[in-house]
């Protein structure tokens, strides 16, 4: 199947895939400032133990952590204007990107919830009675002691999320949309060149994937610049040491209660 | 002057406080006393209202606080005519021991920069860490890291700080240098309740000694009265217990 390889149709390739990237980006920044609302709309339920309403964000992380997402955007594109339609709204003229951008950022709200809500336990409880003890506000204490020191713990778990988020919106072309790997498809059957297509396509992805790793490492960096670095033998690259208050998220992940003590 | 009044407390249906009262006077050092596990942590925790007292009365200075039927402004009072040094010190760890003393002059009590930053300077140089005021607490060891604490403390001007084994978190070889500390403070006649299993220092520095046991104030005194003398069998117990036989016998 396809013409014989040739290494010329990569770099030919290369700028008309990058033509695209802008829509691309477009599903994984919508689908970012639509998953962090909503990740921070599931994470509070489920921090403050409000009954019926963590009831129903466990369901939220249940659907959209234990589906694919493929049928989760074919679920979204067919299903929701049809049960729409019960209730007299008309979506069937709504334009693809809305759908794409609204299950990928669902889909995203799922694990930034459990990021957020990771995150925030992850800041010692100690330090919040600090606050409160010197007389902070629980407004205070929250958005000068627990969200920056949150912020910093929060971002490695951030970066894999948005590199997950990259790499998933290449499904969105089964809905017809034209992003990057929707036109590799297109390129690939004008030119029955489908290798090179691809090789190009993967190249793009790795260069955005790597660029936004390196990005958001260096702001962890900046983030934990009060934490104690060792420099790791020959790499001589910095490894964060965690220390007592900076438990791994994923260990709070499990304790998923250590509230204790009083506050307001 | 602090007036604690009847303070009750439960978790759940386990009574950890029952009935407490005590008064503690202006310049007063209170060292509180008592086996693990007889309320002494809750007993402080109550009067800042980290934990909330079931039922009784908590007066600091002019403010007078009903435990049953306290608002949000009466809390946040009582919290700022009151400080707090940790037994895990608590400090904020993303700000540096000078930013740790300056939050709470610039957050709660919305000091001018340049008035916040003099004034925790002056503190910390006096707890002796004018050469740590850039350090994060990552890089300060236990003893220095509490001193900030202790630094954060005064920062505040409270009516009373509450110390909850300040010193037991420390390697021995750090105990001396945060004793020393609240030993001077304590010359300067800051009021201060202090649970601690420090026997020397509470003999040495308390005006007054309170021995708890099972959420009771089981019996009460001068240093000398409550070691030398002590009237309860349980007192008795517990400093058998704690005080090698040598110490307990001079
Ligand atoms: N948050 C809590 N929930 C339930 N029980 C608690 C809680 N905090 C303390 N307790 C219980 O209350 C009792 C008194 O605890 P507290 O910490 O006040 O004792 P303590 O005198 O400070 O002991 P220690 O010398 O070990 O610090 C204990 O039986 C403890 O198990
Ligand atoms: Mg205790």
């Amino acid at each position: 199947m396809g013409a014989p390889f040739d290494i010329g149709y990569v770099f030919s390739f290369l700028p008309k895939l990058l033509e695209t990237l802008g829509v691309t980006l477009l599903i994984v920044a919508g689908s970012l400032l639509t998953g962090l609302v909503a990740g921070f709309l599931v994470a509070l339920p489920r921090m403050y133990k409000i009954p019926v309403l963590r009831t129903l964000s466990g369901i939220y992380l249940s659907f959209f952590r234990g589906t694919p997402i493929l049928i989760q955007l074919f679920l979204f594109y067919y299903g929701l204007p049809e049960i729409l339609k019960l209730v007299g709204l008309d979506l069937t003229r709504a334009p693809v990107m809305f759908f794409v951008i609204l299950t990928y950022g669902l889909h995203t709200g799922a694990y930034a919830a459990e990021m957020i809500r990771a995150s925030v336990e992850a800041v010692d409880r100690g330090q919040v009675e600090a606050a409160y003890a010197a007389g902070m506000t629980p407004y205070q204490a929250f958005s000068r002691i627990v969200l920056p020191q949150a912020l910093a713990i929060a971002v490695p778990v951030f970066s894999n999320l948005v590199i997950a988020l990259l790499k998933d919106t290449s499904l969105a072309f089964t809905l017809g949309v034209m992003e990057m790997t929707g036109k590799a498809q297109t390129l690939g059957a004008l030119t029955q060149h489908f290798i090179e297509t691809y090789i190009a396509l993967a190249f793009i992805y790795l260069i955005i994937s790597f660029t936004l790793e390196r990005l958001l490492a260096a702001a962890e960096r900046r983030l934990t610049r009060h934490e104690i670095r060792e420099r790791s033998g020959s790499a001589g690259r910095f490894k964060l040491k965690r220390r007592g208050s900076y438990r791994s998220v994923w260990n709070s992940l499990a304790e998923a209660d250590a509230g204790k003590g009083g506050g307001i | 002057m602090i007036q604690l009044s009847k303070i009750s407390k439960s978790f759940g249906r386990n009574p950890v406080l029952r009935d407490i009262s005590l008064n503690v006077g202006t310049g007063e050092v209170v060292v509180i006393l008592g086996a693990s596990g007889s309320g002494k942590t809750t007993l402080l925790r109550c009067i800042n209202y980290l934990e909330k007292p079931g039922s009784g009365e908590i007066a600091v200075g002019d403010l007078r606080v009903d435990c049953s039927r306290a608002r949000r402004s009466d809390i946040l009072r009582l919290r700022r005519k009151t400080a707090m040094v940790f037994q895990q010190y608590n400090l904020f760890r993303h700000k540096t021991a000078l930013e740790n003393v300056m939050e709470a002059l610039l957050v709660v009590k919305k000091l001018p920069l340049a008035e916040a930053r003099r004034r925790s300077v002056e503190l910390l140089e006096k707890v002796g860490l004018g050469a740590k005021l850039d350090a994060y607490p990552s890089r300060l060891s236990g003893g220095q890291q509490q001193r900030v604490g202790i630094a954060r403390a005064l920062a505040l001007e409270p009516e009373v700080i509450l110390f909850d084994e300040p010193t037991s978190a420390l390697d021995p070889e750090l105990v001396g240098e945060v004793l020393e500390v609240i030993r001077a403070i304590a010359k300067e006649g800051i009021t201060m309740i202090v649970v601690t299993h420090e026997m020397g220092f509470a003999r040495d520095v308390a005006n007054r000694v309170v021995f708890m046991d099972g959420g009771l104030i089981v019996e009460e005194g001068t240093p000398d009265e409550v070691f030398q003398r002590p009237r309860e069998e349980r007192t008795k117990q517990f400093l058998r217990r704690i005080t090698p036989e040598a110490n307990y016998s001079i």
